[in-house]
């Protein structure tokens, strides 16, 4: 009986070690430094096309159908002075992060007031422009590496 | 039977510090989990903030970190509005915004630890 417990336990141990193992693995990126259109264009986020710059700008500042506002109508110019402060800066933010972000909204994943209708109508080709768009701007944001 | 508890060991060995790491994560204060939203309620004290976010480091110290699953690039957080942290700590915390290990994290802050959070990382440059 002890034994069953005790291989019981160690397969509890080896699953948690293995799983630990396997979320750790994703971890070859670290040259971020690159983030502009390059960057942009290589990230595929769930099997989006390559996003390109130059359409992302003219989408930034199209008005949406549903809300009759623009991305940077919100956000600001270059993504970077959000009209409200609960409106995040967009500027230099990781594209497949951004279009991930647009992903949930379109998806109900994510919900906000505007942002939900916003993004309803976008294409996939339209949220990689956006992401490639936003992600090739000046930036405020910073990861927390050398913070303390 | 030999290879068994020596797999034991390193599984263990390999597993500990994660163990040791999400309890300090933990730590803080699983205390308020209050009834609902109220984030413009309390003052954050980036000092605090500073404390309660070596942890966040693990993920958003790493530049250009990715998730293992969904995989996409870990945002950079520092600088954004303590406002937008807040609301986003918030979402995650009530599980409108999907994301299981933000989630869990976001479960072991209290009100006042979000709002200190968000103020230290929004004066970040």
């Amino acid at each position: 009986m002890s034994t069953a417990v005790h291989a019981l336990r160690l397969a509890i141990a080896l699953t948690a070690a293995l799983a630990l193992a396997a979320c750790e693995q994703d971890n070859s990126s670290h040259d971020a430094a690159s983030e502009g259109e390059a960057e942009a264009a290589a990230s595929s986020s769930a099997g989006l096309p390559p996003g390109r710059v130059a359409i992302g700008e003219q989408l930034a500042t199209a008005k949406g159908k549903a809300t009759g506002q623009s991305c940077v109508d919100c956000h600001g110019p270059d993504g970077n002075v959000p009209i409200d402060a609960s409106y995040p800066k967009l500027g230099g933010q990781y594209a497949d992060y951004l279009a991930r972000a647009l992903q949930d909204y379109r998806k109900g994943d994510r919900d906000h007031a505007l942002m939900t209708p916003q993004a309803a109508s976008l294409s996939d080709q339209d949220i990689a422009d956006l992401a490639a768009y936003f992600a090739s701007r000046p930036s405020q944001l910073r990861d927390l590496h050398g913070a303390y | 039977m030999r290879p068994l508890p020596l797999a034991a060991c390193l599984a263990l060995v390999t597993a500990l510090p994660f163990a040791t790491a999400a309890q300090d994560a933990a730590q803080p204060a699983p205390a308020a989990e209050a009834a609902a939203p109220a984030p413009a309620a309390v003052t954050g004290d980036a000092e605090k903030g500073r404390q309660l976010t070596y942890t966040c480091q693990g993920c958003h110290g790493l530049t250009g970190y990715k998730n293992a699953y969904p995989s996409y690039k870990v945002p950079k957080i520092g600088g954004q509005s303590a406002e937008y942290l807040a609301q986003a700590l918030h979402e995650y915390r009530q599980g409108k915004r999907k994301h299981p290990t933000m989630r869990a994290q976001a479960q072991s802050f209290s009100d006042q630890d979000i709002a200190d959070i968000a103020a230290f990382l929004s004066t970040l440059k």
